[in-house]
């Protein structure tokens, strides 16, 4: 750790003293998803989509390893992927409730290893430094983040939100949904009450922009931070001689790590409380 | 969200500066959606249903368990409530036994007593019988001596009449 503390200085002596050159250097990681293979039939396969696939791939031959032969008593993979996901699932069974979380639990599941993989295997070199070079001269990385794509972020952001409202809808049905959002908290008469509903409406209002919002919020909080990541380790391999590029990236190599993790957790848990959140109100009916 | 993008997007580039744009993005929406179907129906199913069973084993083990215990404790209970009565039961057999002992014992002395005064009293009636029976013979033999000596000291022969008289005085004279 004090090697670190005595690294980290010289790191940004270096970063302040070489950004020009490596702002004026090669290929640098752009801001959207590029097509590998633009000008062809499959232009429409972006490189953060292959690195999805791959993530996804890997995922689903960890498990089928995991339940090809499943036994009462576990052993090897099987052992490892029991773990796994009944670790999650007492996760977000403590926050969902052990209903919620029955029902919604392959989602979550499923959404975090996804998310999981796909920052991890960002990190392998060659994704987004190996690159190809089009008849133009335009430069396109082969192979990019998984999550350093709005388009990934936001269609995992919108199929939560739809199954967000098919949950929310299906437990408390439409009538508590708009209550929930609008409808005054307490007990008032008179004057007070009339008063309250139209403060709650606006409430409500705001309550509905918060939910639109979401979405929103949650697809670029990560697609932020990968790219910010990414960003970062081409920017501090660019900054030395191409011979040391690992070593000022190396440290942030684990600070990435940490962030992957805490990415793919904050987004799940965000997912999982907001569905808590609207289904709360449900679970104390049904109880 | 893609609209409300648009309409909160400062500039017309916004979904360009991102890169966000239909073909990726549905590409990316069918991807997920098909990863969270395929990794429900072939990981979390199995995997899940796996734990529901062995779940479901270990809490029928635990209420086997129970309930072994509790028909050990059961069986513990009995066994403590038989033995007490066994030894109850043993306690009382043996004061019995020894309260029998002792009756048997005092009748078989009692009985023992009796029959030894039976027998003393015989032999002293023996005894008695027999002596009646030696001083009959001695007076019979006293008179005998005496009529012999009689007859030698007086020279003549006596006859059954002398005989008798002599032989009656000389018991009379005894008895005195």
């Amino acid at each position: 750790m004090s090697l670190l503390f005595r690294i980290l200085p010289v790191l940004a002596l270096l970063l302040g003293s070489a950004m020009p050159a490596a702002a004026a250097g090669a290929h640098q990681l752009p801001l959207y998803p590029e097509s590998p293979f633009e000008g062809t039939f499959f232009s429409w396969i972006s490189n953060s989509m292959i690195m999805v696939w791959i993530g996804a791939g890997l995922i689903m031959l960890f498990c089928r390893a995991a339940t090809k032969k499943m036994a009462l008593v576990p052993s090897g993979v099987q052992n490892f992927a029991e773990w796994l996901i009944e670790s999650l699932y007492d996760f977000f069974g403590n926050i969902l409730g052990e209903r919620l979380v029955k029902r919604t639990f392959w989602f979550f599941g499923a959404t975090f290893m996804l998310i999981l993989t796909v920052n991890y295997l960002g990190l392998i070199p060659g994704v987004g430094t190996i690159t190809t070079t089009d008849s133009n001269g335009h430069v396109t990385a082969l192979l990019r983040g998984g999550n350093a794509d709005l388009n990934m972020t936001g269609a995992m952001s919108l199929t939560f939100f739809a199954l967000w409202l098919f949950w929310s809808f299906s437990e408390i049905g439409p009538k508590n949904f708009f209550s929930h959002i609008f409808s005054p908290k307490g007990d008032f008469s008179g004057f007070m009450r009339v008063g309250m509903v139209v403060l709650f409406f606006l409430v409500g209002l705001l309550e509905v922009l918060s939910i639109v919002i979401r979405p929103i919020a949650l697809s670029f909080r990560l697609f932020g931070n990968i790219f910010g990541g990414e960003q970062l380790l081409e920017g501090l391999m660019a900054l030395v001689p191409w011979q040391l590029a690992f070593l000022p990236a190396l440290p942030f190599y684990f600070m990435e790590l940490l962030v992957g993790l805490v990415q793919a957790l904050v987004f799940t848990l965000l997912c999982a409380v907001f569905v808590k959140l609207m289904c709360d109100h449900g679970d104390e009916e049904h109880h | 969200m893609i609209s409300i993008l648009a309409a909160s997007g400062a500039e017309q580039g916004f979904f360009a500066t991102y890169g966000v744009n239909w073909p990726f993005f549905i590409a990316q929406l069918i991807n997920f959606i098909l990863v969270l179907l395929v990794l429900k129906k072939f990981a979390f199913e199995p995997i899940q249903e796996i734990l529901d069973k062995r779940r479901t084993r270990i809490a029928d083990g635990e209420a086997k368990l129970e309930e072994i215990q509790q028909q050990l404790a059961d069986s513990e209970k009995e066994k403590a409530a038989l033995l007490e009565k066994a030894n109850a039961d043993a306690k009382r057999l043996i004061g019995e036994a020894k309260e029998s002992a002792a009756a048997l014992s005092e009748k078989k002395s009692q009985e023992a007593v009796a029959t030894a005064q039976n027998i003393l009293n015989k032999a002293q009636e023996a005894a008695k019988a027999e002596r009646a029976t030696m001083a009959a013979e001695l007076k019979q033999e006293f008179g005998r001596l005496v009529v012999a000596t009689t007859s030698q000291v007086t020279g003549k022969s006596l006859d059954a009449s002398d005989q008798k008289r002599i032989n009656d005085e000389a018991v009379a004279s005894l008895n005195n």
